[in-house]
Order: C-alpha cells, then sequence, then structure tokens
C-alpha cells in the first residue's frame, strides 16, 4: 500500500504551480444563454444514456455472472478455450443489450451534427470493434487461466505484470494501428511545432493530420506512441475554419505537452498500480467458483472486472483531468496567447455542444478532461500569474 | 402419359416382389444407371457435339417461361399444378438433367431432345400433388436459398437450363453463361481429362455430379411447381456407393443438431480466436510439411512425429470448419485432440508412398483443389443458411448439416493428401453417411452399374 502511494505521489507531480487558485467565472459571462441551454440539453441526454447503459452493463453482467457457467456444454475446449468462450459470450450480450442506447446516442448526436455517421456504418464499426474485444479478451483470458492452470491463485502477480507489459505495448504500437493518417501540409502550423520541440526539449516528433471528415464534425487531438513511435495526431476538423492558426497552435502545444511531460507513459504507470491490486481482487472474488483456473468462474470475474473498473472511474477521471490540466498549462506557457486559447476552449464548447459546467456527479463520473469553464478560468489564471510576475 | 402406372401383372415365382414405395421419398429423384464407361471420340468432342442440345434448351427454355407464368396462376387458383403443364416442365427438367449430365461427363449416351425417360442419369418426377397455396405465391422467393447451393454446384436450373425469374426473360443467356462459370464446369473440365485418359468416368465425380443434378432437378422442380416439397440438400439421401477402396481418412459425425442461438448469433466473431490459432499453427504445419516432404521422399513414408502434428492440425482445421459453419454445435478445443469433437476425422497412421506421388504432390493435388473450392463454395452457403435457421429454430436441418460435413470431409481429404498424411487421392463422391454395404453372396460381387441414387 505504501509503495502504492509512493508510486501515486511521484505520478501526481505535476508543472501547474502548487496553490493555483482558479478565478471565479461565471459561465453565463461566457456564452450566450441559448448555447447554455442547448449545451445542458444536449449533455444531460448523453448523460442519462450513458447512466442507463452503464446500470444495463452491470446488470446483464450479474446475470451473467450466475447463467453463464450454463455455457460451458457448448465447448468442447479445454479450460481455456472454454473461459475464452465464456468470456467472449459475456461480452458479446453486454454489447447486444448497449446496442438500443448507443444507437440512441448516434440519433442523438446525428441531430445535433455531432456525428456524420449513418447507423449502418455504425453498426458495421461496432461489430469489428466486438471482433477486437474478442481477441483482446481471449489474450487475457489465455493469460490468466493458463497462468492458474499452473500457479493457481498467485496467476494475479505474473498476469498483472503481463498485462501492464501489453498495456506498454499497445500504447507503443497504437500510432500504427490508427487509419488515415498523413503529413502536416500547414508549414506555418509546423514552424511553430518545431518551435515549440526546440523550447521542450524535445526530440522531432511528427505532426499528423488524420482524416475524419466523412465521420464527424467534432474538433478533436491526440498524443500517442511512446519512445520512437511519439507523434501529435490532429483530427482534420481541427484544420479547417473556423479555427484560426494561433488556436491551432494551441493545440499542437497542447499535445507537445503531453508528450514533453511523459503522460502516456505515466499513463501505462497508473494502469499498472490500477490494474496489479485489481487482477489480486479478481483472483480473490472468484476463488468462491474455484479460482480462475476454472472457466466457470470466468463470468464471475467478468462481473468483478466490470464493477471495480466502474468504481475506479472517477479516480480515473481525476488522473486523466489532472494530465489534460498540466497539458493545457505547458500550452498556455509555450504559445504565451492566454487570449486563443479563452477563444479555443469556448469553440471546443460550441463544436461539442459540452456542458461548460456539468453538475458534480456528472463531473464525477463522466468528464476526463477539465470543464470547458475550467480550461477557460486556467488560461485566465495564467494571465493572471504572468501579469503580476515583474 | 408419363405418370400412367403400367399393368400390373402377378409376378413371376422366381421374382422378387416389388416393395412400396417409401411414403417420405422427395417427389422428384435421380436414377443412375450410368456404367462409367466412356467413348473417347464423343468425349473428345463433347463440348461441340452438345451445342445443338444447348440451342434447343434455349428455344424450349422461352416456352418454359410463358409455362411457368401460367402455371403458377393456375396452380395458386386451383391448388394444384395442371397434368399438362405437369409434364411439359417435368419433360424440361428431364431434359436439362440429361443434358448437363452429357455435358458434365456424368453420362455418356447422346440424350433426346424430349427428355425421354431411360438416361443413364435420369429424373423421375411423381404426378402433381395438392400443394399449399401460400408455398406457391412465394415460391418465388422460398426458392432462392435452394437456388444459391444448386447455381454454385452446376450453375443453371434444372441442371443449367433456366432460373428465369417471371418478369425478366433477358435473363437467358446470363444463365447459360453460369453454366460454363459454375464449379460442376470446372470439374468437368477435369472430368475430360480423365475420360479421355482411361475411357472411364471417376466414380466419385460422376457421384458428386449426380448428386448436384438431383438437387438441381429437385430445386426447379419446386421453383415449377412440380411439388411443395423443398429441395433436399442431404448427400446421403439416399446413399450413394461407397468408394471401391479402403479410406485413410473418414469423418465421423456424432452430432445432435441442437445448436445454441446465443453462440450461433455471435459464431462468425467466436472463431476469430481460433482462427488466429490456426494462421500460427498453419506456419508451423508449413515448415513441418516442407520437413516431411524431404523425409517421405528419402524414406517413402512419413515420420511418425510429423504424421502426428500434421494429422492434428488437419483434425483442427476440421474442427473449426465445422464450428464457423454451424455444422458442429461446440466450441471446439485448440489442439485438435481426437475424441473431443462431434465432427472430426479419422486418419490412419503412416503407410508406406510412392516416391512419384510425393515428388509431385502440390501438382497433383490441384484437380482436387478445384473441386474443393466448389465444395467450399456449397459449404460458405450452408454457414448462412444454417446461421438463420440455428439462429430461429434453435437446431440445424439434417440436409445442410450433412452437406457440410460432406464438403468439410473432402476439404479434410484434400489436406491430409496435400500435407502427405496418405497417397490415396482424395473421394469426391458424397459417401460420408452411406449405410455400410450388405454382405454380398459371391455372385453379386460383378461390377453393378446401377445402384447409385436410386
Amino acid at each position: 500500500m505504501a509503495g502504492w502511494l509512493v508510486a501515486a505521489y511521484f505520478l501526481w507531480q505535476s508543472v501547474i504551480p502548487d496553490g493555483l487558485k482558479l478565478p471565479d467565472v461565471k459561465e453565463t459571462s461566457l456564452f450566450p444563454t441559448s448555447t447554455l441551454s442547448d449545451a445542458e440539453s444536449y449533455d444531460r441526454f448523453v448523460r442519462s444514456d450513458f447512466v442507463l447503459a452503464q446500470v444495463v452493463v452491470i446488470a446483464v453482467v450479474a446475470v451473467y455472472a450466475r447463467i453463464g457457467p450454463k455455457f460451458v456444454r457448448e465447448s468442447a475446449a479445454g479450460p481455456i478455450g472454454t473461459g475464452m468462450l465464456l468470456a467472449m459470450l459475456g461480452l458479446g450480450l453486454v454489447w447486444l443489450l448497449q446496442l438500443p442506447f448507443g444507437l440512441a446516442e448516434l440519433w442523438w448526436q446525428r441531430r445535433h451534427d455531432v456525428t456524420l455517421a449513418s447507423y449502418q456504418e455504425w453498426i458495421v464499426s461496432g461489430w469489428f470493434g466486438l471482433g477486437a474485444e474478442f481477441l483482446f479478451t481471449s489474450l487475457a483470458i489465455l493469460i490468466v487461466v493458463g497462468l492458474a492452470q499452473i500457479i493457481g491463485d498467485w496467476w494475479w502477480l505474473p498476469g498483472g505484470a503481463v498485462f501492464v507489459a501489453l498495456a506498454a505495448l499497445f500504447a507503443f504500437l497504437l500510432p500504427y494501428l490508427i487509419p488515415g493518417q498523413q503529413p502536416l501540409r500547414q508549414p506555418a502550423l509546423q514552424a511553430s511545432a518545431n518551435s515549440y520541440e526546440r523550447q521542450l526539449g524535445l526530440d522531432d516528433i511528427p505532426i499528423k493530420v488524420q482524416d475524419v471528415g466523412g465521420e464527424t464534425t467534432a474538433p478533436n487531438a491526440e498524443a500517442v506512441g511512446v519512445g520512437p513511435t511519439r507523434r501529435v495526431i490532429l483530427w482534420s476538423t481541427v484544420l479547417r475554419p473556423p479555427f484560426t492558426l494561433d488556436e491551432k497552435e494551441v493545440v499542437v502545444a497542447h499535445e507537445l505537452g503531453h508528450h514533453a511531460r511523459k503522460h502516456i507513459f505515466k499513463g501505462v504507470a497508473w494502469y499498472a498500480l490500477f490494474a496489479i491490486p485489481g487482477a489480486f481482487l479478481i483472483s480473490r472474488i472468484t476463488r468462491r467458483r474455484g479460482g480462475m483456473r476454472n472457466p466457470e468462474a470466468v463470468p464471475l470475474g467478468l462481473l468483478a472486472l466490470v464493477v471495480l473498473s466502474t468504481v475506479a472511474l472517477p479516480l480515473q477521471n481525476v488522473i486523466t483531468r489532472h494530465m489534460e490540466a498540466e497539458a493545457d498549462w505547458v500550452a498556455l506557457t509555450l504559445t504565451q496567447d492566454p487570449q486563443d486559447a479563452e477563444g479555443l476552449f469556448k469553440r471546443f464548447t460550441y463544436a461539442a455542444h459540452a456542458d461548460p459546467s456539468p453538475p458534480t456527479w456528472s463531473y464525477i463520473l463522466l468528464e476526463t478532461h477539465p470543464t470547458g469553464l475550467q480550461r477557460i478560468e486556467m488560461a485566465r489564471a495564467w494571465r493572471a500569474r504572468e501579469q503580476s510576475t515583474p | 402419359m408419363v405418370f400412367e402406372p403400367p399393368p400390373t401383372e402377378p409376378p413371376a415365382p422366381w421374382e422378387p416382389v416389388e416393395q412400396p414405395p417409401d411414403p417420405n421419398r422427395h417427389p422428384i429423384r435421380v436414377v443412375v444407371t450410368d456404367d462409367l464407361h466412356r467413348w473417347r471420340l464423343t468425349v473428345g468432342f463433347r463440348l461441340l457435339l452438345s451445342i445443338p442440345l444447348w440451342i434447343w434448351l434455349f428455344i424450349w427454355s422461352i416456352g418454359v417461361f410463358f409455362a411457368a407464368i401460367v402455371n403458377w396462376f393456375l396452380t395458386l387458383i386451383k391448388g394444384r399444378s395442371p397434368l399438362s403443364l405437369h409434364d411439359f416442365f417435368a419433360s424440361y427438367i428431364r431434359f436439362t438433367t440429361h443434358l448437363h449430365a452429357y455435358f458434365f461427363f456424368a453420362a455418356d449416351p447422346y440424350p433426346s431432345f424430349t427428355g425421354k425417360p431411360g438416361y443413364p442419369v435420369d429424373v423421375e418426377i411423381d404426378p402433381p400433388e395438392r400443394q399449399n397455396r401460400w408455398k406457391t405465391l412465394f415460391r418465388i422467393f422460398l426458392v432462392i436459398p435452394a437456388a444459391l447451393i444448386a447455381g454454385t454446384l452446376v450453375g443453371a436450373p434444372g441442371g443449367g437450363g433456366n432460373n428465369s425469374s417471371y418478369d425478366d426473360q433477358s435473363s437467358s443467356s446470363w444463365q447459360y453463361g453460369a453454366t460454363f462459370a459454375s464449379g460442376f464446369f470446372l470439374i468437368s473440365v477435369l472430368a475430360w481429362f480423365a475420360c479421355l485418359a482411361r475411357g472411364r468416368a471417376p466414380h466419385g465425380m460422376r457421384d458428386l455430379f449426380a448428386y448436384g443434378l438431383r438437387y438441381s432437378a429437385q430445386t426447379w422442380g419446386y421453383f415449377f411447381l412440380l411439388t411443395d416439397r423443398y429441395p433436399n440438400s442431404d448427400p446421403a439421401e439416399p446413399a450413394a456407393d461407397m468408394p471401391e477402396e479402403p479410406r485413410p481418412v473418414r469423418l465421423e459425425v456424432d452430432d445432435d443438431l441442437r445448436r445454441s442461438r446465443l453462440t450461433v448469433f455471435f459464431r462468425g466473431l467466436l472463431y476469430l480466436p481460433q482462427l488466429v490459432w490456426l494462421i500460427l499453427w498453419g506456419i508451423a504445419a508449413a515448415v513441418a510439411l516442407i520437413v516431411s516432404w524431404f523425409a517421405t521422399l528419402a524414406m517413402g513414408r512419413t515420420p511418425s512425429a510429423l504424421h502426428r502434428f500434421l494429422a492434428a492440425y488437419v483434425q483442427y482445421i476440421v474442427h473449426v470448419t465445422a464450428y464457423v459453419t454451424n455444422v458442429a454445435n461446440p466450441f471446439p478445443g485448440f489442439v485438435g485432440t481426437p475424441g473431443t469433437y462431434p465432427v472430426e476425422v479419422e486418419i490412419d497412421g503412416p503407410e508406406r508412398q510412392h516416391r512419384l506421388k510425393t515428388l509431385f504432390r502440390l501438382f497433383l493435388a490441384f484437380p482436387a483443389f478445384v473441386i474443393e473450392a466448389t465444395l467450399t463454395g456449397v459449404l460458405f452457403f450452408v454457414a448462412i443458411f444454417g446461421w438463420f435457421v440455428g439462429l430461429f429454430l434453435g437446431r440445424m436441418p439434417l440436409g445442410l448439416r450433412n452437406l457440410g460435413a460432406y464438403a468439410i470431409r473432402y476439404a479434410a481429404e484434400t489436406n491430409a493428401y496435400l500435407f502427405l498424411l496418405t497417397d490415396v487421392y482424395p473421394y469426391s463422391g458424397p459417401w460420408d453417411f452411406a449405410p455400410p454395404r450388405p454382405a454380398l453372396p459371391p455372385h453379386e460381387l460383378e461390377p453393378e452399374p446401377e445402384t447409385a441414387f436410386t
């Protein structure tokens, strides 16, 4: 436990000054009432849909934990293969029962022009996505049930380590798995990116553009990869008007900030801090069904995993919000342009119909980034701090 | 009238008493009395010789198109196809079956232009019976699954004649083109070489053609409202002849036809981990095969360890294919252990192999690949239709399951041949589920030309 706390302490370290106080900004002073009302209405539906879907997931997995072992008779495989079958069927059921909620959300997004995806495209891509989940789950079961066959209930120790290694490998390979990447063809923005990289002491990090024009209108960007695979990926929606060059520079600086502060690596480290104790808890919970060496314990293990993930969600959101805030701070420091940062965050709020100050429960459960209002407050706090520093 | 019963005479005391027909038998049946002998001269020019028959088929098909529309209305109104039209379509189906049997080398004599009964690959069609009007109304849609399977095999209706929909006569040219693009056409090219070289048609190939022509005749008999009984895809119904020589690769099916709807729904995705493992194992198997090829060439026999390894891989392919195509229900294991799955192959141990056959194995296996490709096309439809039926009924139809098992057995035999597990060539006839041959007295063990598909 002490080791966990020490590791968490070091991972929490940030360049955001200690004791930074965000000014109290009223959202009504930033956005028209109609915009706030629209965003609130939009987010309310999304939040309700999410909560209902989450409740259904837990209910389905709970029922499956009881009835799932019956599906053992549908397998002629040994414990590992049977475990794979039970885990895949559990995920398949979850996918099937979440389908209405996903379709409802898609309908809502299409209605607000947030996405351009058709229902057919969404279902087909979801089906293929489920296939990828099945493959990953089979690998996970191979590791867990395979290790449990050899070392019994101690599988969680090497198993947790293997999952962390896989997460690191995934983080390393992710840049190669994102389709439709093209080089950035905006020389001015590229020049700014080169300048920021020099200031941050980073090696040359490629800036790529992902064409998402046919899928969504929402602007986004991401920092991906570790070590030699690091890169920044800008969605093509960010490079189009109404975004100005100054605003795009804030986006690039923010993503480079993630790389400079080693957030991908830290993300893997945080994952380790959750995955290893999580694996331990699952091994304890499934002992009543004979442990993970017995495939009949897999549905119960799935339930434990879903419940633990839900419980850990607020904590994980705290961590990601902390990292995003730090990247914002780095971007402000690099661009020295709080005004355009504020403009960018306002545009994000408009484009995504995001509620700039959602209810607390929603903030805790759903928000992986600081709210639009918090990001604007940080820009103002940075300006105030700069102005007060001689 | 074609279906007038012959005048009954009391049987002579030395004649066997004719058994009454099975009430469950299909109203459209293929009768094979072919002796496998082929005259090389007509084999050599078979394509050209058949041209007048194709032209006549085309002309006849135009009449069939209009008659089919009239027949549909009359059957819908009266609940039964008029006898005259029934006989007209029956002759047409017989003629197309004769033509295709001739064209595919499943029979040797030049067929008559009238579909006269008595051809070595003939069709028996029962007289018209009452038909369900709902089935008649939607016949054009109901026939689609059977037509897809028949089309994959034979390529066109009635063994190749006319699959025109009621509203599109111009599709006739496409239909005839389809015959030449079908699996059977490719196989018939192989049959052409075999018949020309040996003066005999390969037994298995002839039985495969006979099966396809039977299914096709039933399909288009169903389409033309000769019966409302759905085509029977079961290759074991009725049982075909067993191959003459013992088979070193045999399929065993111990499946109860029950299907779990949930696993059927996700079957394609549940297959993914198996597919990954299949590919990984396949890489190792390819390396083992190269080593085995050299060893078999040198020793005249596959080393036991390599034989076991490759046999397990063939076994695993059978398990996984049966699973993904809904021919079997349980999720298979990953190691191809014999005795663990309802559909599996039994492969004999290593035996001496002819070195020349080993040396040219890849080239020798090519004809088997062609047949396998055709049967794989059929297996694809078995998987699709089995998926729908399994999802709604929770069970797999026996005929469809057996057809899938037949395709899997042939693929397993081909793989075993390619992987040097045996040098006995794959047998393409549908003998899988045939009951054991009755022990016959020695004087009856002479070559008997008939009995297949009777």
